[in-house]
């Protein structure tokens, strides 16, 4: 199970733009969370932010290390579904603590400025994690207008919830060959190239 | 990225005062309650949300116009969107006070499946498990689907697992392997969309296809293609996705009804559906239903899908169907042998593939869990994973972080030197050298398990080899294109790393670099370090020197805990050797330095005699005035430990000659240094650096004490250097009064001699007094100062 979806702006190294998170959703409150509202909520956040400074970092080392030049800009705003093959990503375990009670493993995937992250629980089937992730990154990025000027990210939580209540729901990711997808994407009314 | 637009629009959501906000509610309040909520509810809700979302304290919402919030998701009358939104807010809140939710009397299941989302962020787990099994047990009425409810069912079991009875999970269980084994096996038909030219006769439906486009024989699986699904067909593709989740928590808690303490696979070949007639009790079945699908989904994963990306899919398939084959055998063992025979083929089938390298790690782990009841030899196999993918493909990633996870949940495996794992371990550090960032942390799990007498050298070795061989693999991956010509002129030097790779001349040093199994070099291999020097400035070559100290730090905190006095030795040899011979990074060799200087020091706390059995190398070492510049870290604590440790209480064989023969050399030191009149090779140094050879001349002086003379005239010598211009061009005045100070309490304390000895040489009683004599040394300096020469009311008592 998927523990916590987050997008975010890795921001630029340290020193100048920080690392923001633009959407975060989480899968349900693990019982035996010690409770007590406002603390329990801070928590939730802070630990979201701590997965979203640590995928900054790992964004940026390996983007380094690929030896990738600062991220060219798109002339216009895609209308259909990018393949995101070739976008950069990888994994990285968070041990038990530090920042969730269990340790977890972050799957994560860059696009130009911004980065999706997946943080699974131990043990899962990290190949699907992959491929869930390069699902839901061009559907959100069309469909929240990611890659434009606008705050659409931040206004439309609907819209992101909406995607992932289907290709994520409730932290469950799914077994979806091409076919599903599509029947899927109709549902959604995304229109799609195959 | 994070826009203009996007930063303005959460300012103001931040800055929302109290008042303001509550207005807005009433207004959004307002408009919720009208009969029909259009755009203007929506819009007001995107922006509550934010609202509440943008701070990190909860920001107070009025008790009853949360009520509304639930009220409205609640109802059957909301728009989908405005339902949406009240459940985003209200999770965003959670744990709130407020919730009075409940969905017990929710019917629909999708709303079902929005409304627990809020729940469980609200930690009402049992609730939630509770309604659901309530709607699935029953037949649920038209229109309505299960298939939205199986994953809340997977993420209260995965929050809770004790929020379904037995009996609850026997009923799901049922229902589970019925959706899994009998889907409909023709595809589902488009909802007719009327209109004047749509046909008025129904389309047969055609059968599901194979990825591969024939048409399928057998049941329906998340590999069967169609172009519109059925609702069991949704519901096949949903169970098989929590599969492995349900059967980890539900599948293993009764008895195996074989008996559970056989050790061969013959009575397992007793058919386990049970004869006919009898049907299985539900765990039983479901376990048998998920097996016979794993075992199609393998088959189906040989074929060549038309859509690419199918090709991904079909992968992660096999991962998860291998993976819950394992559990299924851990939990009744009479499956291990089909299953054994299976997967052998299986793994023939696919290793020579590399694309499903990632494959081969389930594979493996069933055997390492499985083959001694099956009596099966898998040497092979853990040979192949071992030897043959780390070197081929290092360069992905997700292997590489999958490969180490392995290895650390495995890490029993490690501990035995004569098995393939252990010995395979030069060929891991392959995934460290080229992804060193995610990797690091693992591999400090890992280390640990890897070292022992055996590999501590080795294993040093390549630790400070380690940016070479990220260069190494940066280089034989540039020359796979084998048109390159064969190595040059071999008489010649190479001109480039990459004509190098083939020169007969270094040949043979890449490919120990590049080793699957440990061995050991006859020979050096500094003019690859060399050679290599031209790759020290990429970004992957940097990354992963930055992992070496730590790991270095970590390689001798657990070799601290096996190491007899020779291999201490060894260490200490190579150590200093060592220190000559390390890859051109600047701040790399800077931190090893560090490293190595006070892990030099501990080794030469855990084995005093060795600066009496290595004398020979260290006064080498010692008495070469570059090393006091070039590694400052190393030197200080080298001459540290010949200060502290040369002594009879340490080693009987301590002699005069020897502690005056360091004195000699020391005494050179520490001249050069500072000289009056420096010339333009005499090297700088930190003032540490003074200050300790100046304290270790004192101790070696204190325990022969014809030296004192000598010592005490150097001492007073360096009022003379401190005020020097050569000095004071070069320290700052702290650095420079610290040097006056410090010469100053030592000649003091020759001055009496016999203080001196104790002070310096105490009792072996313990390591721990050894650590605070030394700590407390310039304590003991100053109070002894202070004695001498009283400055009015300080007398201590």
């Amino acid at each position: 199970m998927v523990r916590a979806f987050v997008l975010l702006a890795p921001g630029g190294p340290a020193g100048h733009a920080p690392c923001r998170v633009l959407y975060a959703r989480t899968f349900g409150t693990p019982a035996g969370t010690a409770p007590g509202g406002p603390r329990q909520r801070l928590c939730r956040k802070e630990q979201l932010l701590v997965v979203a400074r640590q995928v900054a970092s790992q964004c940026q080392l390996l983007q380094s290390s690929l030896g990738c030049l600062s991220s060219p800009q798109l002339p216009q705003l895609p209308d259909e579904l990018m393949s995101l093959q070739d976008a950069p990503g990888g994994l990285f375990q968070m041990p038990p603590g530090d920042p969730f009670p269990e340790g977890v493993t972050v799957v994560w995937l860059s696009v130009l400025a911004l980065a999706f992250a997946l943080v699974c629980e131990p043990q899962e089937n990290l190949s699907l994690a992959e491929i869930t992730l390069r699902r839901l990154a061009p559907r959100l990025l069309l469909s929240l207008r990611l890659l434009g000027p606008g705050a659409d990210v931040l206004l439309r939580p609907d819209a992101a919830d909406g995607l992932l209540d289907r290709l994520l729901p409730h932290g469950q990711m799914l077994f979806l060959n091409e076919h599903f997808l599509q029947a899927m994407d109709r549902d959604m009314g995304i229109k799609t190239y195959h | 990225m994070f826009t203009a637009a996007a930063e303005s629009f959460l300012r103001q959501a931040r800055e929302i005062q109290e008042e303001e906000l509550r207005r807005f509610t009433a207004r959004v309040s307002a408009v919720l309650q009208s009969p029909e909520p259009g755009p203007e509810a929506v819009d007001a809700l995107q922006r509550l949300h934010l609202t509440v979302a943008a701070t990190k304290y909860p920001r107070k919402l009025d008790g009853k116009f949360v009520e509304l919030l639930q009220t409205v998701l609640c109802s059957p009358k909301s728009p989908e969107q405005i339902q949406v939104l009240c459940a985003a807010i209200l999770r965003e809140m959670s744990p709130c006070n407020d919730l009075i939710l409940s969905c017990d009397e929710i019917q629909d299941t999708k709303l079902l499946s929005l409304v627990s989302s809020v729940l469980l962020a609200q930690g009402e787990v049992a609730a939630v498990g509770q309604r659901v099994v309530k709607v699935l047990e029953r037949r649920l009425p038209e229109g309505q689907s299960a298939r939205f409810l199986l994953p809340v069912l997977a993420n209260v079991i995965s929050l809770s697992p004790e929020s379904l009875t037995e009996e609850q999970t026997n009923v799901v269980s049922k229902k589970l392997a019925d959706w899994l084994r009998y889907a409909s096996i023709q595809q589902g038909v488009a909802q007719p969309s009327g209109g004047f030219f749509s046909s008025p006769r129904t389309k047969q439906p055609a059968p599901i296809t194979e990825v591969d486009g024939t048409v399928a024989t057998d049941f329906f699986t998340v590999l069967s293609v169609a172009q519109h699904y059925t609702q069991d067909q949704w519901l096949n593709m949903q169970t098989f996705s929590m599969l492995r989740k349900w059967l980890l928590c539900y599948g293993g808690k009764e008895l195996n009804t074989l008996n559970p303490g056989m050790d061969r696979c013959v009575t397992s070949m007793v058919p386990t559906t049970g004869t006919a007639g009898r049907l299985l009790p539900p765990r039983e079945r479901l376990r048998d239903k998920a097996f016979e699908y794993c075992q199609r989904l393998i088959e189906q994963s040989n074929r060549r899908p038309l859509k690419k990306d199918d090709g991904d899919l079909q992968k992660a398939c096999l991962i998860e169907a291998v993976t819950i084959m394992d559990i299924i055998c851990k939990q009744d063992s009479s499956y291990v042998c089909r299953a054994v025979s299976f997967l052998k083929i299986l793994h023939s089938r696919i290793c020579g593939d590399a694309t499903y390298a990632r494959a081969l790690l389930p594979i493996a782990q069933f055997f390492l869990n499985h083959s001694k009841l099956a009596a099966v030899d898998s040497d092979a196999i853990y040979k192949h994973l071992f030897t043959d993918i780390p070197a081929q493909l290092f360069h992905n990633p997700s292997l590489a972080f999958e490969f180490v996870q392995f290895c650390k949940d495995n890490s029993q495996l490690f501990t035995d030197s004569s098995s393939i794992f252990r010995q395979s371990f030069p060929n891991l550090f392959k995934f460290l050298a080229w992804n060193s960032p995610p990797l690091i942390s693992e591999f400090v799990d890992l280390l640990p398990f890897l070292l022992d007498a055996g590999t501590t050298i080795e294993i040093f070795h390549l630790l400070l080899d380690l940016p070479c061989l990220t260069a190494a693999l940066d280089i034989q991956a540039a020359s796979l294109p084998a048109s390159e010509k064969a190595g040059g002129d071999p008489a010649g030097k190479p001109a480039t790393c990459l004509e190098a790779f083939r020169h007969p001349l270094y040949k043979s040093m890449f490919q120990y670099l590049l080793r699957t199994n440990n061995s050991s070099f006859a020979h050096s291999l500094v003019p690859l370090r060399q050679l290599l020097g031209a790759l020290a400035g990429s970004p992957r070559v940097v990354q992963c020197a930055e992992t070496v100290p730590v790991l270095l730090e970590l390689f001798f905190r657990v070799v601290a805990e096996f190491a007899d006095g020779s291999l201490i030795n060894q260490l200490v040899v190579l150590l200093l050797q060592r220190s000559d011979q390390l890859y051109e990074i600047p701040a790399f060799k800077e931190d090893v330095y560090r490293v190595l200087g006070s892990q030099l020091a501990v080794l030469c706390s855990l084995r005093p005699a060795l600066v009496v059995e290595l004398s020979t190398e260290i006064l080498e070492f010692s008495g070469a005035v570059s090393n006091i510049q070039s590694k400052e870290a190393i030197f200080t604590h080298m001459a540290w430990a010949v200060g502290e440790y040369l002594s009879v209480s340490y080693d009987k064989r301590c002699t005069v000659e020897q502690i005056t023969r360091f004195f000699e050399t020391l005494e050179a030191v520490l001249f050069e240094i500072t000289q009056l009149r420096p010339q333009a090779s005499t090297p700088s140094c930190a003032p540490r650096a003074i200050s300790v050879l100046m304290a270790t001349l004192t101790k070696l002086a204190a325990r022969s004490q014809d030296l004192i003379p000598r010592v005490s005239m150097f001492l007073s010598k360096m009022r003379t250097f401190v005020q020097s211009p050569a000095a004071t061009s070069v320290y700052c005045e702290e650095d420079l009064e610290e040097i006056l100070i410090r010469a100053t309490e030592l000649m003091n304390l020759l001055k009496m001699p016999s203080v001196a000895q104790f002070v310096f040489t105490p009792p072996q009683a313990s390591s721990r007094f050894q650590r605070e004599v030394n700590d407390s040394l310039p304590l003991a300096l100053r109070m002894v100062t202070q004695f001498l020469e009283p400055a009015p009311g300080s007398m201590p008592v």
